[in-house]
């Protein structure tokens, strides 16, 4: 009789990042933009206000980097703000 | 038309003629003048395959659905107001609670009108230059900024 042979392979992927990216437009104000990312984020005057330069001064800025389900939910919320905003693979 | 703030953190506009509240329909005639959706020019935007069609079906309603309702919002204050003082002078209130409808209707307005002008930043644009359909779209656009920054620092924070 002969041996039976079994042989298991396990192997683990880290799930690959998203990026939320917001766009610039002339239209919404930098102030407003600003109080949506603290509103959303919770983060703080400082850092909403780097962000929102960015947006401002280099036409986008990746506000926040994660899990897609929750990219997909910050992406909803902030278009629901009416802000121009994608959600990407990170790279 | 005359703004102040109320003690509950709300708005009061101070209608002084038949004109002003014609100011304030124009908000909705404006959001309303886009031949594409707010909604799909927002939800459009999202195209990485894994989500695109998702959005489609199911946040581009829900967003439409959204600003719709604000904006149902304040054409019934509006129309309420405007009955109130036949037309007239009168005032029209702003809730605290109500402050972000607002923005958002004056916002879905401001994002209609520049998808149709492509005005840019309202600083780079020399009214001389504008016909008298897009001058007075500007003038519209640069009062509802201005009722705008009196949410946001007045009552929305």
């Amino acid at each position: 009789m002969a041996d039976t042979l079994t042989q298991t392979h396990e192997s683990t992927e880290l799930a690959v990042p998203w990026n939320v990216i917001v766009h610039d437009d002339p239209v919404n104000l930098m102030g407003y933009v600003t109080f949506v990312l603290m509103r959303i984020f919770g983060y703080d005057e400082k850092k909403a206000t780097v962000l929102m330069m960015q947006v401002h001064q280099l036409g986008k800025s990746v506000v926040w980097t994660g899990e897609r389900e929750k990219a997909e939910f910050y992406t909803q919320q902030l278009q629901a703000y009416q802000l121009k905003t994608t959600l990407e693979k990170a790279a | 038309m005359k703004i102040m703030q109320t003690l509950e953190g709300g708005l009061r506009v101070d209608m002084e003629d038949g004109d002003d509240w014609k100011i304030l329909l124009g908000i909705l005639r404006d959001a309303a003048s886009c031949d594409v959706k707010l909604a799909d020019r927002l939800g459009n935007m999202v195209t990485a395959e894994e989500v695109a069609e998702d959005w489609k079906e199911f946040i581009i309603p829900d967003l439409d659905a959204t600003f719709d309702a604000d904006l149902a919002h304040v054409s019934n204050s509006i129309s309420a107001a405007r009955m109130e003082s036949a037309g007239g002078p009168g005032p029209l209130w702003i809730s605290k609670d109500d402050g972000f409808r607002w923005y958002s209707a004056l916002n879905q307005a401001r994002l209609a009108i520049e998808d149709k002008f492509h005005f840019g930043p309202s600083e780079e644009v020399d009214p001389a230059k504008l016909t008298t359909e897009s001058s007075g779209a500007f003038l519209r656009s640069l009062i509802y900024t201005n009722l705008q920054s009196l949410l946001l620092d007045r009552v929305m924070r």
